[in-house]
Parts: structure tokens; C-alpha cells; sequence
């Protein structure tokens, strides 16, 4: 790039949003939102000289985003200047809880590396903080950003994606490129048949409240065992977590703050006759969350789908003239055990950023110049756990009864009984605990072929 | 010693107080519509209310569903609820619409 456009690019960015400026082939790429994805794509590109077009129809970066959660970074990391992200805590424990109507039986994780930077890259955020500093890195890179502003369509040339519309009032944008980053609502890629939209089976709805504890000190770090800024990851599933439904709740420690919450699937959701804030307050309420949660009061409320169709509903990631990233690609994962999409955004965003990069330098925008994106993704981490979980999804629904009722309600019972205190000699209870699991799952030979079922998880 | 299992009292907040803790900057009109009235009105399972967080899609007497989108979280859920296919939703115009501040 030329020292004249470096001087221009800086004038650019300082632009009044609401004013109306020309913005019409001004750029090399348009970001279609500002969240994790986006902004990775938009710093990758600024960082390689692209003069890039982010747009976010929030009043800022992350004021419409809402998330869990545990932000993974490995790939931040590396694209950012990390020390300065605002973090709330790093994940100390985690923790799976099965939950039936009345009893817990928990799997707890706290090994000592986790400690140490740089703590496994998982650290709880809140997305109104993280999401503008990520922003904000993308800016410093040369990017300019705009804010309140809503992509409405794409244009096209012939089969070629080369701009898009707003609601601004100069309405059109054109550039070679579009990164399509609008998250798993995707009204744009829908609009413009570059994916179709997904069933309710594969959309989870998700409900969180940010709660603080107005009238007690150190209610976070007492209540989770936590020093300084370890925090905690608990996940619940089974019945007592979200009824008979597909999903389950989870808890993170924030600073000062927690957030609590449940997700499942909206197909269950309607099913349930409950609507999914009465489904909050049951989990809130459980036996085994409700000191936890006690004596808080709601700072935030939010609601947000989760795309969680797996490998299988990733639709076609490149077009002539435009890559899809992040959320808007269904790039979650969401298993019961892992719930990732921020790694996953950031990665995407990543990876079609340095593709576009390269495209551009080769002067080309069709399909076939941005391959090595999807390609890219194919080998890193985020189809190949796609890919590797995909099956996962299939058996757990079909077992679900078992899995999220039968199962829950047979270890706590397992449990009661093998620890009971009568004056049985022990083997007795240790016999009858094994008979609670065995019967649960169809004796030996269900016992064999459950683990048959679900025998990729270990191996 | 109490046989009831130890439940501390967990208040939980209405609807009402939740929804005031976001900021709502009303656009005006809604983003939010059903696209053919007489599906809504022989719809059964009215799976736009059931699975809406807010309140926003509430049972009409005709049917209809009535749509009281300043309560709209943007979560999407009722887009694809609707088996119908028969919701309209738009993003709200300029930004407006909820803004969180955590997230
Ligand atoms: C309840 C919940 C809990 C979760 N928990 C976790 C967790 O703990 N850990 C984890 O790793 N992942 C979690 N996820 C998944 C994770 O949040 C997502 O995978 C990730 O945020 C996806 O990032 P994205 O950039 O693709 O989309 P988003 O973060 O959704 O960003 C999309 C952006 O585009 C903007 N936008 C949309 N349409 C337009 C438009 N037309 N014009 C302009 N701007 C637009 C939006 O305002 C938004 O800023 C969770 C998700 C949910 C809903
Ligand atoms: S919007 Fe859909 S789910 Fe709601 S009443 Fe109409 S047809 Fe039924
Ligand atoms: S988007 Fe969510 S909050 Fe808004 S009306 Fe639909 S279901 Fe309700």
C-alpha cells in the first residue's frame, strides 16, 4: 500500500458513522457484524493491507451479543495483543454435574496446570467488554468500523457477490469481497440462498441471567472455592437441568458476577410446555444450584440461539466474491460436554481473512481463489472436531431417555446405595449399586453395547 | 432435623423486572410480523409463544397471534419455532432494539 492511502485510512476511521459518507468502492473487503468472527477476519485483513469495511449493527461491538461463557483463545492469542483483553476470570475447575429432579452427582476437573498461564486458554468474558476490545484490535490494524448500521442484502453482478446493502442512507456498499460474520441468525446469507435456514431441531434456545450478590463479599470465591482470578466452568445436564429436553444449564464465575443459564433445543422447547424462563427458575432452584445462587440479583437478562447442527449443516464456505464464518457457518460445537463456537469464530475468521488476502494479491475474487479457506478449516481443529462429534449428537438423542432421566437418576441412586449406612456389610450395597447401573442400561449386555455406542468418546 | 431437602429460597425476579435490566431503544415500529394472519389463525400449537423468552408473542383472540415486540431480545428462537414458516423478522432499523451491556 501506498504512504498516501496509510494517510487516508487514518481520516477514514475517525469518520462521524451517522454522517453520510460515499463508502462505495472504497474498500478491498466488507465484514458483515462485529462479533468474534468478524473482527478476527477484519484484523487478519487489515493486517495484510487490505483497506477493510466492518459493520455491526449494534451501538457498539458485542451489545447485541450474547454468549455462556468461556471464551477458548488459542487463536487470539496469537492475532492480538492479549495482555490488555479484558478478561473476568480464567477456568480454574470444570466441572459436569447430572442432575435429577432432587439429587447431583458431579465429575469435578482442578488440575494444577490450569493455573499457570496461560491457563489452557479459557477464561470467562462478558460479550459487551470483549467483543468491542476485539473490535477495537481491528481498528488499530487499520480497520474502520461502523456501528448501528445493519447489512440488509447482498449485491450482486451476475452470479458475483460485490457489495452489500444497508439501512444507511447511502445504502449500497460495494468491494471484492464480503465476509459474511452475522452469527447464527443469519437473515443476510439466508436472504441471499447461500445457505438455507435451519431446522428447529438444530437450533438451541438459550436463556442467562448475569447475577451479582449485592449483600455479600466474597459470595463467588466462597461459594466456588476460587482464589484471586481462578474461576469456574459447571455444566448440568439431566433432568433436573432442563426437564426432558435435549441441553442443560451451566454456571461461570465472572469478576464480580456470575452468569447462569439454560440451552436446548427449541423442537424440545415448545414441546415442553414451559417456557424457557420458567425452565431458568426450575434449574435455579434445584437443590444442587440454588446455593449458589441464593440471595443474588439479576443484573442482565438475555436470550440467544445456538446453532448446533454439527458437521452436517456447515453450508458451502466460499462463493464468488464471499466467505462464511463463525456461527453463520454453524461452526459450533455443543455436545454436552464442549460447548466451543468463540475458538471456532475466531479461527474461520482467521482463515478467511489470510485466504481473501492472498486472493487479493493474486487479483481474483471467484469461488475457486478463496478454496484454500474451507480447505484450511478441513485440517484445523474446527471440522475435524466437528467431524469427530457429529456422531455423538445422533446416538445421544436416540439414547436420550437413558442419557438425560434412566442414567441420572440410577447413579445418584448407585450412589446412595453403595455409600449406605446400615449394618449390611458393604458388599451388599456394592452389589445392589451395581444392579441400580446395570439395570438402568439393560444389563451386561446393554452395559456393552452403550460403551460400544460411545466408544470414540474415550478412544 | 427437617426431612425437606435443603432448598435455600432463591428469589427469582418476573419477567417484567428481567426485561428492565436491558436497554430497549424502540425503533419505532416492529421488526416482528407474521407474514400470512389466516395460518396463525388455524395454527394449533402456537410454538412462536411457547418458545418466546420475553413475552413478546402472546395469544390472540383470533388466533393471531399479538406481537409486543419492545420486549424483543432478538434471540430468534420464534424465526424458527414457527413450523409454519410464517414469521417475519427483520433486524430493528439503525441499531435500535435491545442492547446488552454484558452479554
Ligand atoms: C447462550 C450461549 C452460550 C454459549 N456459550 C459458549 C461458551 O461458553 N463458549 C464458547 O466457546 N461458545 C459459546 N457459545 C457459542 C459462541 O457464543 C458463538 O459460537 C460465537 O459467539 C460466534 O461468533 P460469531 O462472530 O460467529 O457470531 P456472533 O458473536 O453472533 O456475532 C455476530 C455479529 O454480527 C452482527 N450482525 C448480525 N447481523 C448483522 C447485519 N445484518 N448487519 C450488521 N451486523 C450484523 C451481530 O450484531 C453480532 O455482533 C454460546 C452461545 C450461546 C448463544
Ligand atoms: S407464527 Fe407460526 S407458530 Fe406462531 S401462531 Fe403463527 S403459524 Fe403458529
Ligand atoms: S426473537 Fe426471541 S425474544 Fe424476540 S420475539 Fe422472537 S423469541 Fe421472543
Amino acid at each position: 500500500m501506498s504512504p498516501e492511502r496509510d494517510v487516508e485510512r487514518d481520516t477514514r476511521a475517525e469518520r462521524d458513522t451517522r454522517s453520510e459518507p460515499n463508502y462505495d468502492d472504497h474498500f478491498d473487503a466488507i465484514v458483515v457484524g462485529a462479533g468474534l468472527a468478524g473482527s478476527a477476519a477484519a484484523l487478519t485483513m487489515a493486517d495484510r493491507d487490505l483497506e477493510v469495511l466492518l459493520i455491526e449493527r449494534g451501538s457498539s461491538p458485542g451489545a447485541k451479543n450474547v454468549f455462556g461463557g468461556v471464551l477458548y483463545t488459542p487463536t487470539i492469542r496469537e492475532l492480538t495483543d492479549f495482555e490488555t483483553a479484558p478478561l473476568e476470570r480464567y477456568v480454574s475447575e470444570r466441572r459436569f454435574s447430572m442432575l435429577s429432579q432432587d439429587d447431583e452427582t458431579a465429575v469435578s476437573l482442578r488440575p494444577g496446570a490450569w493455573h499457570t498461564e496461560p491457563h489452557n486458554d479459557s477464561y470467562t468474558v462478558l460479550r459487551g467488554d470483549f467483543d468491542e476490545w476485539f473490535a477495537e484490535q481491528a481498528v488499530e490494524k487499520g480497520t474502520t468500523l461502523v456501528t448501528e448500521t445493519t447489512v440488509t442484502g447482498l449485491v450482486r453482478d451476475g452470479g458475483r457477490i460485490v457489495g452489500v446493502e444497508t439501512d444507511r442512507p447511502d445504502g449500497t456498499i460495494r468491494a471484492p469481497y464480503v465476509v459474511l460474520a452475522e452469527g447464527g441468525n443469519s437473515l443476510v446469507s439466508e436472504g441471499a440462498n447461500l445457505k438455507s435456514t435451519e431446522t428447529r431441531e438444530n437450533v438451541a434456545v438459550a436463556v442467562k441471567e448475569v447475577l451479582e450478590f449485592p449483600d455479600t463479599d466474597d459470595a463467588i470465591e466462597d461459594r466456588f472455592r476460587l482464589l484471586e482470578d481462578a474461576g469456574a466452568s459447571y455444566h448440568y445436564f439431566g433432568e433436573g437441568a432442563v426437564g426432558d429436553a435435549f441441553g442443560g444449564g451451566f454456571i461461570y464465575t465472572n469478576e464480580d458476577t456470575i452468569s447462569v443459564g439454560v440451552a436446548y433445543r427449541i423442537e424440545d422447547a415448545v414441546a415442553a410446555n414451559q417456557s424457557p424462563e420458567a425452565t431458568l427458575n426450575a434449574f435455579k432452584t434445584h437443590p444442587a444450584v440454588a446455593p449458589l445462587v441464593r440471595d443474588a440479583r439479576t443484573v442482565e437478562y438475555a436470550a440467544k440461539t445456538i446453532p448446533e447442527g454439527g458437521a452436517e449443516s456447515v453450508p458451502e464456505l466460499v462463493h464468488d466474491g464471499a466467505a462464511i464464518v463463525g456461527d453463520a457457518a454453524g461452526l459450533v460445537l455443543n455436545n454436552g460436554v464442549h460447548l466451543e463456537g468463540t475458538n471456532m469464530a475466531v479461527e474461520s475468521g482467521y482463515q478467511a481473512g489470510r485466504t481473501i488476502a492472498e486472493a487479493a494479491a493474486a487479483g481474483r475474487t471467484d469461488a475457486g481463489a478463496l478454496a484454500s479457506y474451507p480447505t484450511a478449516l478441513e485440517n484445523s481443529f474446527v471440522m475435524k472436531n466437528l467431524e469427530h462429534y457429529d456422531w455423538l449428537m445422533t446416538k445421544a438423542e436416540a439414547d436420550r431417555e437413558l442419557l438425560f432421566e434412566t442414567l441420572p437418576r440410577a447413579f445418584a441412586s448407585a450412589g446412595t446405595e453403595y455409600f449406605r449406612m446400615d449394618r449390611d456389610p458393604k458388599r451388599v450395597h456394592e452389589a445392589s449399586a451395581k444392579r441400580t447401573v446395570l439395570d438402568a442400561v439393560g444389563g451386561w449386555v446393554g452395559a456393552a453395547k452403550l460403551a460400544f455406542r460411545y466408544r470414540k468418546v474415550v478412544t | 432435623m427437617s426431612v425437606q431437602p435443603q432448598i435455600p429460597p432463591v428469589e427469582n425476579e418476573s419477567l417484567e423486572d428481567r426485561l428492565y435490566t436491558v436497554r430497549y431503544d424502540d425503533p419505532g415500529d416492529s421488526h416482528l410480523d407474521v407474514k400470512v394472519a389466516d395460518v396463525c389463525a388455524t395454527c394449533e400449537t402456537n410454538d412462536c409463544v411457547k418458545v418466546c423468552p420475553a413475552n413478546v408473542w402472546r395469544e390472540g383472540d383470533d388466533g393471531v397471534p399479538t406481537i409486543a415486540y419492545e420486549n424483543c431480545l432478538e434471540c430468534s428462537s420464534c424465526r424458527f419455532a414457527c413450523t409454519y414458516d410464517n414469521v417475519v423478522w427483520e433486524y430493528p432499523k439503525t441499531g435500535g432494539g435491545v442492547t446488552f451491556k454484558h452479554g
